[in-house]
């Protein structure tokens, strides 16, 4: 009995071992993981030099990790494992509530926000102080503020960093935009919070600025699945969602000039909506610098938004009350060398940060 | 290259595996000589030729000490030659610096440190390399005249970075004539796959809440308990899986190491929880220093003396820091005290017995993990309230929460409890039938847990790297 024991268990280990490996050994290399949003790394080349220092080493096991078969789905076991069998309540810092997947931010990085309000300060001093303009800024939350206390996660003292702004901030106009939203603006599986769920937020600023928006809008789907960045971090099967946006006759009129590479379009990219993140639909994601020209606006007013991707969303909702809106992104576009691609004079200045960049701004310019 | 990694288990092994077991039985040591050689030298490559000398050193005064067996003095010198030769340059690479810091720190000097990278497993292949040489001289073991044979000893992969210490005279047989059988197959699988996941989803996940706790500034008196408790079962999960998977691996190459560990969280005694822990090494010291020193037959305070001198060494052994010294000092006086007057009464107390030693431990391994004598101090006082910590803090109710069950399971995994309840259960008529099967997948389950793990890129670092 215990012979036949001991042979079907090397024989059914044996047959699951062998087959993993076979599997790791034969299965050609992938360039990219659309779960998670980045180049997986392949097999590094092999050198007396590289074997020497240890990068041979590091870089082969990351190969080894990124290209193992069916990665995604051992991904999935250990989140299952963490959440439901070692009842963690994050895994890698994601966790979920509610069905919403939110980041660990915790603790609040002093440095970090005291880093950022010194550059938004730079900017004021060395572009904005001799001016008259009307300058004002806002905080994101992110879906832990509304998520994390009051179900015992860790979160930073969101309080805590929006009186540090504030106190730091003193030259603008604070808007606090935090009462216009809750966690179902934002998508369940992304950082980001939703168009269409905007316009309330999107007239507090406008207010707030002086600016008073119609907020007529025709609402469409875009017809495509969108998993956001934590449905690859949480590694779990979460349902995909559907990104709504927002159009007018306005919107639709919009000239977007993207800077860095001199391509003029609109609004909403469709070739993005159709990519790796289909957030960058709204403004072509990430960029430098960006100009929105409105020419349905009544008004010559202009505005200059210093913002993060959070701003990408909200912004097309300001732009009625605008004939043109300038983007800036200071953790791609140095803040010494904003004069040279910005002529200040008396536009509206909006800085509009969310907490996630804010509690780490090392990339600020 | 560690155990718990993708490109030993799924690279490396299966090559060593097809390579040993397609090799005539003449050339199986060769193979084991060369992939042991290749694994050690994955990691550090330069270090090669320090163990490869230190193996020739031992050769050499293997069949030196033998040849001048009969002339004492000769033997002697050559045994005293390759003891200290070997201790030279473990002394090099582990305790330069330290001796120089604390000359610096005397004489008000600037000796400059060496700051050397400790080559992994140093401690380990000099002990056995010590072991082997003393034995020839004690006429235990004869001489190998076969250098791959002494190499693939001293080298042997399963073991060479972090134990068990296996003695030359352990395997010697085992080197020349070794069976292979799917018995020893399918309980090497077993051993190797349950040490992975003792070392992945439990010492693992308990390191990655040790080094929260380190990085914490929401300390509070619960938290340094909770750290304690986690840092002293991660160790034990820790090094415990990785003899596992030594013993494990050793078991399928047909060899039988010796155990290291046996439950030594459910001793009653400190003395009972050293002959649990790290056998093989307390082992090697009672053979090598404690007896030759005379042991327990001399007078009381000779054996007080031999206790302390064994202790610090131990500590010793283990880094070269202060707090490790001291760390075997507090288990020297702790062993004087249960040999003089403790160890009866802690007899007589069951649970009371218990309790001493867990606290005991935990409190010594806050001192092993100490960066110095000051944090271990600092740590220990903050255990106990001294520290001006509050209670509780936040940080403490969430990585509470976070880590409760893993903390439960590896309460629960660190008895005989589990054992004790599958052989159980094997041993009822249906049992046996459901075994059969259920062992094998759950061993499966439990290699695509790991595997899970391992994929996600977790918390992966072995603390027995360092010693």
């Amino acid at each position: 009995m215990k012979k036949y024991k001991d042979m079907i268990c090397v024989a059914i280990v044996g047959l699951f071992f062998v087959s993993l490996t076979l599997a790791v050994w034969v299965l050609p290399s992938k360039e990219f993981s659309h779960s998670e949003r980045r180049k997986l790394a392949q097999l590094p080349e092999l050198s007396y030099g590289a074997v020497k220092d240890g990068s041979f080493i590091t870089e082969f096991e990351s190969y080894t990790q990124d290209q193992f078969p069916l990665r995604d789905t051992f991904r999935t076991v250990k989140a299952f494992l963490t959440y439901y069998m070692f009842r963690q309540p994050d895994n890698n810092g994601i966790y979920m509530e509610d069905g919403y997947a939110a980041k660990l931010e915790y603790p609040l990085n002093e440095k970090s926000v005291n880093h950022a309000a010194d550059r938004f300060e730079y900017i004021y001093e060395n572009f904005l102080a001799d001016k008259n303009l009307n300058i004002c800024f806002s905080i994101v939350p992110d879906k832990s503020y509304f998520l994390a206390k009051q179900n015992g996660y860790l979160c930073m003292d969101y309080e805590k960093l929006f009186t540090m702004m504030q106190e730091r901030m003193n030259y603008a106009g604070y808007i606090d935009i935090t009462g216009t939203l809750d966690i179902t603006d934002y998508y369940k599986t992304d950082t980001h919070w939703r168009q269409e769920k905007l316009t309330d937020t999107a007239a507090k600023i406008a207010a707030g600025m002086g600016v008073t928006l119609s907020g007529k809008y025709t609402e469409k789907a875009l017809d495509y699945p969108f998993y956001g960045v934590y449905y690859g971090q949480s590694s779990l099967p979460l349902p995909a969602e559907t990104i709504y946006y927002l159009t007018n006759d306005i919107l639709d009129g919009c000239k977007v000039t993207n800077h860095e590479k001199g391509i003029v379009g609109g609004i909403y990219d469709m070739d993005k909506a159709l990519g790796r993140d289909p957030y960058e639909m709204f403004l072509s994601g990430p960029l430098s610098l960006i100009t929105i020209e409105n020419p349905n606006c009544k008004n010559d007013r202009e505005l200059i938004v210093f913002r993060d991707s959070f701003g990408s969303s909200i912004v097309p909702l300001l732009v009625e009350g605008y004939s043109k809106v300038t983007l800036v992104d200071i953790r791609y576009l140095r803040a010494d060398y904003l004069d040279k691609f910005i002529e200040f004079n008396d536009q509206d200045v909006l800085f509009l940060f969310s907490t996630l960049v804010l509690n780490n701004s090392e990339t600020f310019t | 290259m560690l155990f718990s990694s993708i490109p030993f288990l799924f690279w490396f092994l299966p090559c060593v595996l097809i390579f040993y077991f397609i090799a005539p039985r003449a050339l199986k040591n060769t193979v084991l000589l060369l992939s042991s050689l290749f694994f050690y030298g994955w990691g550090e490559p330069e270090y090669l030729v320090w163990m490869v000398a230190a193996i020739v050193m031992g050769y050499v005064f293997g069949l030196l000490i033998e040849r001048f067996r009969k002339k004492n003095k000769i033997a002697k010198l050559l045994l005293a030659l390759s003891v200290s030769g070997s201790l030279v340059i473990l002394g090099y690479f582990k305790y330069c610096d330290f001796f120089i810091g604390n000359f610096n720190a005397m004489t008000g000097l600037s000796v400059p440190m060496l700051r050397l990278t400790l080559p992994i497993g140093i401690s380990f292949y000099t002990f056995q390399i010590l072991s082997y040489t003393i034995d020839v001289y004690r006429e235990e073991v004869a001489a190998q005249k076969n250098p791959v044979d002494l190499a693939a000893y001293v080298a042997l992969f399963p073991q060479l970075i972090a134990g068990p210490i296996v003695r030359y005279s352990h395997i010697a047989n085992q080197l020349k004539e070794r069976s292979h059988s799917f018995e020893k197959t399918a309980l090497g699988i077993r051993r190797f796959i349950i040490g992975l996941g003792k070392k992945i989803m439990i010492a693992n996940l308990l390191g990655e809440l040790c080094s929260i706790f380190r990085e914490s500034n929401d300390k509070s008196i619960f938290f340094f308990w909770l750290y304690a408790v986690a840092y002293s079962l991660h160790i034990y999960f820790d090094f415990s899986g990785y003899s596992d998977m030594a013993i494990g691996l050793g078991k399928i190459f047909g060899f039988s190491f010796p155990e290291n560990f046996n439950y030594p969280y459910i001793s009653a005694s400190i003395t009972e929880f050293w002959q649990r822990w790290h056998i093989s090494l307390g082992s090697w010291f009672r053979d090598y220093v404690y007896i030759p020193l005379g042991g327990n037959r001399v007078s009381v305070s000779r054996h007080i003396f031999n206790i302390f001198v064994v202790w610090m060494l131990t500590g010793f052994w283990h880094g070269a820091s202060w707090n490790f010294i001291v760390w075997g000092l507090y288990f020297a006086f702790l062993l004087t005290i249960e040999k003089l007057w403790l160890l009866k009464k802690l007899k007589r107390n069951g649970m009371l017995s218990h309790v001493y030693v867990i606290i005991l431990v935990i409190i010594s391994f806050v001192i092993f993990d100490a960066t110095g004598m000051g944090q271990a101090f600092s740590y220990v006082q903050a255990m106990f309230g001294a520290g001006g910590y509050p209670l509780i803090s936040e940080e403490f109710l969430y990585y509470f929460r976070s880590y409760g069950v893993v903390i439960l399971f590896a309460l629960i995994g660190a008895t005989p409890l589990p054992k004790k309840l599958w052989n159980r259960v094997s041993a009822t008529p249906a049992g046996g039938k459901v075994v059969i099967f259920a062992e094998p997948l759950a061993i499966s389950a439990m290699l695509v847990a790991c595997t899970a793990y391992l994929v996600d890129g977790s918390y992966n670092p072995f603390l027995y790297f360092r010693f």
